[in-house]
């Protein structure tokens, strides 16, 4: 017990569990208002938001929510069911869909919060 | 030959039950093509005003629109499988009464119409 110096083996399971979670409330609690403000109002022109009130509103401080609750955690929500999903759909190249879809989501959180993090000090 | 199963791609179409976890995974794709198209707006909107202009009209074209509109339906739809989830994986207790199914899935739905009517503030209000 006390000479076991083999390493254990951590399984990096609960990382993505945690993100995919907590994506999955951002998913039902935020997101819904989102889409339908940014992406069904604003377009239809029953929301005003010119591009001064948008570079305004982008970078304070809230926006983070926009940033990691409406980008960030629900790709990670998003990309932790695409690989299951293309894992129950019996595609083999486990490794190559667990980083592939990990990245993007990686990628997209990265560009979005940096993006805020940016202006906010602009 | 082998007497082990071999499960192929199709196996849940199979089950009523299957499927509907099938459609369940399928809300992220929706979801997908919702933050990709944010992730554009924040691209356009840092690269100046015409670039803005130019992702909202974008955001009118009809498939986009319906696409969007799709999403929407997808997160609600999570939702109301998501919510159920809670009063069964963390059941509440107050003293000894337990707090009613119903009522945790009520709060939930609280919570969704509370971030509505913060975004109605917002862009009603603070703009």
């Amino acid at each position: 017990m006390t000479t076991n110096k083999q390493k254990v083996r951590r399984s990096d399971e609960p990382i993505w569990w945690a993100l995919f979670s907590g994506g999955g409330v951002c998913f039902a609690v935020f997101v819904p208002a989102a889409i339908f403000f940014l992406a069904l109002a604003l377009p239809l022109g029953w929301v005003e938001l010119d591009h001064t009130q948008a570079l305004r509103a982008f970078g304070s401080m809230f926006a983070v929510v926009f940033a990691g609750a409406v980008i960030a955690l629900p790709a990670f929500h998003a990309a932790h069911r695409i690989r299951h999903t293309l894992y129950d759909l019996k595609f083999a190249q486990r490794g190559l869909i667990k980083w592939g879809c990990y990245g993007l989501a990686a990628a997209a959180s990265v560009y979005a919060l940096g993006a805020w993090l940016l202006q906010l000090v602009s | 030959m082998s007497y082990k199963p071999v499960l192929g791609r199709t196996w849940w179409l199979k089950n009523p039950a299957f499927k509907a976890y099938m459609l369940r995974e399928a809300t992220v794709l929706p979801l997908t093509f919702f933050i990709l198209c944010m992730l554009a707006g924040i691209y356009s909107l840092l690269r100046g005003e015409a670039s803005w202009l130019n992702w909202v009209a974008v955001m009118g074209n009809p498939l986009v629109l319906a696409l969007n509109a799709l999403a929407l339906l997808a997160s609600l739809y999570h939702a109301a499988t998501f919510f159920v989830l809670f009063p069964r994986v963390m059941p509440i207790r107050l003293g000894d009464k337990k707090v009613p199914d119903n009522l945790i899935v009520a709060g939930q739905w609280a919570g969704v119409a509370g971030v509505f009517v913060l975004a109605s503030w917002i862009f009603w209000g603070v703009l």
